[in-house]
């Protein structure tokens, strides 16, 4: 009987092991979170298009349809003498210019339908933001045509006190708010972006569950004002990531509550 | 030691994998120690759905067995119907005890989104709670009356609970699909500014995908409840301590996998009906499940259908040493073989996969040059209808092996099967290379006549063979444990691959909404909202499947403590008679 069990057992491992193999051999990929975008009010044309460009490879995933040419019309490249898109676009429907085409298209794609398509295109607004939808009609305009876009086109997706590209401007620095809870103040700062604290966070800097057992009050407080004084072993490859003014972001009396907190996780 | 393997297994990638999400989290998620609230709540929800796929399963199979015992007077069937009721009992606790953890982990570890959740559904889920009550105690009515109605009219009145319990227990499933789906595929009027309980129940209930996950899941459970029937009658005819008790368990393993690979020929057609409504509900959803960076979960599954596929036939093969008259169809087998490796290997060829640059360099494009022909989807879905009729003509040597039909359109009569399934082939070859010279969105529309040539001949040729045996002559007796042991070993491969399978489907499913509690409407915001890759993904599919056959070799154990022994009388008699004919009607005595 213990023999029949054996041999059971050792069928099931090694089927569910095979298994477990062929999936852990072949490419890994991850679907990665988008990147939120936010824009300033200075943004410039070259900008808008940059950022449209990592929208429409990116998180817009528009390129899965536009870049084969059988389900959706090509973009990126010319569509027979019409040109590329930013050529053409202002060309679709009569009495609309380029920019509202394109507007149209994102956001109500049933609206105009090219010959020879079928009606696939999903509203692109329920996944993007208004900032990402105008950074990509500035890329396709940039395609071949004029960008349009302004900052008046964005408004509300404007973000004061932001530039391009999703970075906070230079000085900008959000004062946190006046919590003393040393949790809510690592979640404004944005601590858990880089460090592994209680089952949230990134691998990018020291786990801090255990940090205190490790390191005291005085070697907390510098990391945290100069984070690049010292790096920790096994983290070169990420030194000058950290932000070096958290020091403008808390208040004395936060960053002595947030240190001790820290220190006292052993 | 199975969660010390899972934590073993889950605590490094879970570290790799925590993201860098938006933070807009205050109180949204808890916490889970060691292995992360993803996987947490993931191994919760799998369990539970395996087990409830378990005792949804089983009842079919349980009804479909007393029917045929009622209807043949056979009471092997009855035996069985009732033996695998027993374990129901257990398992139903199993699958209660796995549906509150997950109540109670994701209201803890995902607690937002556990609230708007409620808002939307707490209608259904009240209703769902009480059919739960009446499912429960219809099972216990279903049970402990086996022995008491057993004859004439109360008998019918039994089979009657059995049918009452199945249809509670499909509602009570359709309910919980109805919440699932609308994660996948919400209605298009409701928007991240929708206010939860604004939104109608029953308009998010029968939502784009519902009704195939029903149709899929109910024909899957089958296929499961099957499967894990074949797997412990292997077991136990593996232990077995005398003849009868061979004899039976080997019959038992070869009707529950007649079940479950009947179920699994049509389960397919039932996924491309999936497929389709996730494709018409949104291009890009299904692009992500097929061509995105789901594409590779498509060969593992492709690899995981070609075991299934191989070892279910293979069982077959071997068992029809057992049928006298089955050597006259020994020399086919190899043909059928090939067809099915072939198969297996044009299913499992990538086709538009993310490559490095190297590789991309190494195949001179984007697609190898020579086996990307076989990668795409005219190529697959010819690989795939080929192999099912294979399979299904495996079915049908093996039914007809030891029958000497008396009709007299007999020889006609093979004769039209033969060119049906002749026939079918052809559309499916045909339609399979046209769809190289015709654009992807005809190409799609071409599976479906791919698919009504394989259905079309399931039936028209079952139906005819029905008639085709009746009365048929004998050619000697279904010898009935006379297997060699590592046919069993087929049974435990099936069981141990179905389970997986549906592991992986779930992820697929659920993996598809990407960063989103409900697509579109509601995002994730976790540490843990990016998708993971498959090989963590398969990974946790392995702890649960390991957790899941424990649990259920433990139901096992416990119902055999209080077994008594097979009866002399029940056992399958070597009589001359021919074996076996599961279709009512059709026993050819």
């Amino acid at each position: 009987m213990r023999g029949t069990n054996l041999k059971i057992a050792l069928i099931v491992l090694l089927t569910v092991g095979f298994y477990t193999l062929v999936a852990n051999v072949i490419p890994q990929v991850e679907s990665e979170v988008p990147r939120e975008l936010t824009l300033g009010p200075g943004v410039t044309p070259e900008e808008l298009v940059a950022a449209g460009e990592g929208v429409y490879h990116g998180p817009g995933g528009c390129e899965v349809c536009h870049g084969l040419g059988t389900r959706a019309p090509r973009l990126l490249t010319a569509e027979g003498a019409l040109g590329l898109i930013g050529a053409r676009c202002g060309l679709r429907v009569g009495g609309q210019d380029c920019k509202a085409y394109l507007y149209e298209s994102l956001v109500k794609p049933q609206a105009y339908l090219v010959a020879g398509y079928e009606p696939i295109m999903p509203d692109m607004s329920r996944q993007l933001s208004p900032a990402q939808i105008w950074a990509v009609v500035a890329f396709l305009q940039a395609q071949g045509g004029e960008v349009t876009v302004t900052t008046d086109d964005l408004g509300g997706a404007l973000a004061p006190g932001a530039a391009a590209g999703g970075a906070p401007a230079a000085g900008a620095a959000a004062p946190l708010s006046a919590t003393m809870d040393p949790i809510e103040i690592m979640r404004g700062l944005g601590c858990f972006a880089c460090h592994v604290f209680r089952g949230e966070g990134g691998p990018i800097g020291p786990e801090l569950m255990k940090i205190g057992a490790a390191r005291n009050v005085e070697y907390l407080r510098e990391s945290i004002l100069k984070p690049d004084a010292t790096i920790a072993a096994g983290f070169e490859r990420f030194a000058g990531l950290m932000p070096k003014d958290f020091g403008q972001k808390m208040t004395a009396a936060q960053l002595d509550t947030l240190v001790h907190f820290l220190a006292n996780q052993r | 030691m199975l969660a010390a393997l899972a934590a073993l297994l889950l605590s490094l990638p879970d570290v790799a994998l925590a993201q860098v999400a938006a933070r807009d989290t205050a109180g949204a998620y808890g916490y889970f120690p060691g292995i992360g609230s993803r996987a947490a709540v993931w191994i919760v929800a799998q369990l539970h759905l395996m087990f409830a796929a378990f005792v949804l399963g089983v009842p079919i199979f349980a009804m479909v067995a007393e029917a045929i015992g009622m209807a043949g007077g056979d009471k092997r069937y009855d035996r069985l119907a009732k033996e695998f009721t027993r374990l129901l009992l257990v398992a139903y606790s199993a699958t209660a005890i796995w549906g509150a953890l997950l109540v109670f982990t994701l209201s803890s570890l995902y607690p937002r989104f556990w609230g708007y959740l409620t808002q939307v559904f707490s209608v259904s889920m009240w209703i769902y709670a009480a059919l739960f009550f009446v499912e429960s105690f219809t099972l216990y009515l279903y049970y402990y009356g086996w022995d008491i109605w057993k004859e004439g009219a109360a008998k019918l009145w039994h089979l009657g609970l059995g049918v009452l319990l199945n249809v509670v227990g499909t509602a009570v499933m359709f309910i919980a699909d109805g919440w699932l789906t609308y994660m996948m595929t919400p209605p298009a009027s409701v928007r991240p500014e929708t206010a939860p309980g604004t939104v109608g129940v029953w308009t998010a209930i029968a939502n784009a995908t519902w009704m195939p996950i029903n149709i899929h899941r109910t024909i899957a459970n089958v296929v499961f409840g099957g499967s894990i029937v074949a797997a412990y009658a292997a077991y136990r005819f593996m232990a077995a301590r005398n003849e009868e008790e061979r004899q039976h368990y080997d019959w038992m393993g070869y009707v529950g996998n007649f079940i479950a690979i009947s179920a699994l020929i049509v389960l397919p057609f039932a996924g491309y009906w999936l497929g389709r409504e996730i494709y018409a509900y949104n291009e890009q959803l299904g692009i992500t499940m097929m061509g995105g960076f789901m594409s590779w979960l498509w060969i593992v599954q492709a690899i995981l259908i070609g075991v299934l596929f191989l070892a279910a036939n293979y069982y077959l093969w071997v068992g029809m040493a057992r049928i006298p008259g089955a050597e006259r169809f020994r020399p086919y087998t190899k043909w059928m073989l090939i067809i099915l490796v072939g198969g297996v290997i044009v299913w499992a060829t990538p086709h538009t996969m993310i490559a490095t640059r190297e590789e991309l360099v190494a195949m001179g494009g984007s697609h190898h040059p020579f086996l990307g022909v076989f990668g795409v989807m005219s190529a697959k879905n010819t690989a795939v209808n080929l192999m099912i009729l294979t399979t299904f003509l495996s079915f049908l040597v093996y039914r007809r092996a030891n029958s000497r039909p008396v009709v007299s359109w007999a020889k006609t009569a093979t004769w039209v099967q033969g060119a049906i399934f002749a026939t079918a082939a052809a559309i499916v070859v045909f339609y399979g290379v046209y769809g190289y010279f015709v654009p992807a969105i005809v190409r799609i529309g071409f599976s479906v006549y791919q698919v009504l040539a394989v259905l079309a001949t399931i039936v028209s040729v079952t139906v005819l063979d029905i008639f085709l045996v009746r009365g048929a002559e004998s050619r000697g007796a279904i010898r009935w444990g006379e297997m060699p042991e590592r046919s069993q070993y087929a049974l435990f491969i099936l069981a141990v691959t179905f389970t997986w399978l549906m592991g992986l489907m779930g992820f697929a499913r659920s993996g598809i909404r990407q960063h989103w509690h409900v697509f579109e409407v509601m995002r994730d915001t976790s540490p843990w909202a990016a998708t993971p890759a498959l090989g963590y993904a398969a990974q946790i599919i392995s702890v649960c499947v390991l957790i899941f056959l424990g649990l259920v070799g433990f139901v096992f154990w416990l119902t055999s403590l209080v077994e008594k022994p097979v009866p002399a009388a029940l056992g399958v008699a070597p009589v001359a008679r021919v074996e076996p004919r599961f279709a009512p009607g059709s026993t050819g005595e």
